[in-house]
């Protein structure tokens, strides 16, 4: 059933986008914004597998630069994206697959995001890039990435059992 | 290690994602552009409905900071008061919108300046390093590229691109924005660069000899057609002056009279006003309040040059008066 695994990947792109960009980032929380995007990838990736996990890097890092009022090089997340949906669906064996690890894992993920998005902007020649902000933003990116681990990697598991049982992941 | 089709999907996805990078450098028109407005204009329309959602959460504007401070009441607060409790939040939403437009309508009324008032609904995640929001106004409100936008306090920023429904702004505090600067009372001129952090702004003044002292304020200098930036719009305070005299460029360091983290209700201006106010928006005194200019509104340009000099020595001499009667004039809006 690969269109109801493409419908669950678009719906949980776009909403965690939308939520990311009206929600978290208004409520003016210090730091780096809850990056609810990259939760969301990792969850889906450890939910149903490294290829779905990056696709839905790919759409979600797209959707991101596209929305209002994204304005860094588009493209950029969604390379990072990819690489993260990819690598969590990889790195974690699914006998593992505790909350504790779960968490850490996604933490690892928020922050390498910080971390790849500041370097490939820098690359690239974007000035707006900051250094001296970078390790603040990468860790209280990680430590918001972990609070919002359990709930949404539970949520995504939950609608992928019931949605599409076919996947196995393995 | 892996299979043919995983390896194929993961490249085309990477090939996908740097092509948009490739084509974004490069910039300009075409069908990739129009796609791409296209996907912002539909994404906007959706923010627009989630800010409508959320608004009862993050209306209140200082939310964070006031649940620190409330944290010891939040815990005797029961169950029973979640409703009563966001009954109020909503309440306190209308309240703030409603005092940050007073604020607004008396800067424009002051400068003339003409507004289309428009709330924030989206913030760019702070690890995108770009200090964007996006507001609920966009071309079917009269709102294009390069406009002014400002808030109660002073300047904001201005107008990046815009869709139908929604526009977004590039703060002031970017570390890709400059302003035009005059320093009100001294008329020196230099440019007011974004740095990337919220309450500073770094104004490089182009005379190094010229005078420059902590507290001194910053109005915008005003750009052809007040595009990108409309003259004499508050920007923010000398707080740190560096360099000596004489140095071959001076620097200050620049609060911002707007808090760039807790913008609400903010206004676009549609239209400067047809002679350059001078420092008469300027906050004065602790209560911010605005006294507005004696200087004539007629076309003489002379002679508004002329009341320039005695502009802030004059300003005391007029009592509470003409407060009362700025409150009175109905501004005018470009809203449909």
């Amino acid at each position: 059933m690969i269109w109801r695994q493409a419908l669950i990947i678009g719906t949980a792109a776009l909403l965690a986008v939308l939520i990311e960009v009206t929600l978290l980032s208004r409520l003016g929380i210090p730091g780096a914004t809850p990056d609810l995007v990259v939760v969301t990838v990792v969850a889906v990736a450890l939910a149903m597998g490294p290829v779905q996990g990056a696709v839905t890097g790919f759409t979600a890092g797209a959707l991101l630069d596209l929305a209002p009022p994204g304005d860094t090089l588009l493209g950029i997340n969604a390379v990072v994206y990819i690489l993260i949906g990819f690598i969590t669906g990889l790195a974690v064996d699914p006998r593992d697959r505790t909350i504790p690890i779960m968490m850490g894992m996604t933490g690892l993920a928020t922050g390498a995001a910080v971390l790849l998005t500041a370097g490939l902007d820098t690359m690239l020649g974007s000035e707006r890039v900051d250094w001296e902000q970078v390790p603040v933003l990468a860790l209280s990116g990680a430590l918001y990435g972990v609070l919002l681990a359990p709930g949404v990697i539970l949520l995504v598991a939950w609608v992928v059992r019931k949605a599409t049982p076919e996947i196995l992941v393995s | 290690m892996f299979s043919r089709r995983t390896r194929i999907l993961l490249a085309v996805l990477v090939v996908a994602s740097l092509t948009f990078v490739i084509l974004d450098l490069r910039g300009g028109e075409g069908p990739f552009a129009t796609a791409r407005n296209v996907v912002s204009n539909v994404l906007g329309g959706m923010e627009r409905a989630a800010a409508t959602v959320f608004s009862p959460i993050t209306g209140a504007g200082s939310w964070w900071s006031s649940m620190r401070d409330q944290a010891n009441q939040i815990d005797t607060l029961t169950a029973e008061n979640q409703a009563l409790r966001t009954e109020l939040n909503v309440l306190k939403n209308d309240k703030a919108r409603a005092a940050a437009l007073d604020g607004l309508l008396r800067v424009a009324s002051v400068g003339q300046y003409r507004f289309v008032p428009a709330e924030v609904i989206a913030i760019g995640p702070a690890q995108d390093f770009s200090w964007t929001v996006t507001v609920d106004a966009g071309r079917n409100d009269g709102i294009e590229q390069d406009m002014s936008v400002i808030n109660g306090a002073g300047l904001v920023g201005r107008v990046l691109k815009t869709t139908a429904n929604t526009a977004t702004v590039v703060l002031i505090v970017d570390q890709g924005s400059a302003v035009g600067g005059r320093v009100a009372g001294t008329e020196e001129i230099g440019i007011a660069a974004g740095t990337g952090s919220q309450d500073s702004l770094e104004f490089e003044l182009l005379d190094p000899l010229a005078d420059i002292r902590v507290g001194d304020a910053i109005v915008s200098f005003g750009s052809k057609n007040g595009r990108p930036y409309a003259p004499g719009l508050p920007i923010g305070e000398v707080v740190e002056v560096k360099g000596t005299s004489g140095q071959l460029t001076r620097v200050a360091r620049v609060q911002p009279f707007a808090d760039m983290s807790q913008l609400s209700v903010l206004g676009v201006v549609t239209k400067p006003p047809r002679e350059d106010p001078r420092d008469s928006v300027l906050p004065r005194g602790d209560d911010l309040s605005v006294v507005p200019s004696p200087a004539p509104l007629g076309g003489d340009e002379a002679a508004g040059d002329a009341a320039v000099a005695d502009d802030t020595d004059a300003t005391p001499a007029e009592p509470a008066a003409p407060e009362e009667e700025t409150a009175a004039v109905p501004v005018e809006s470009d809203a449909p």
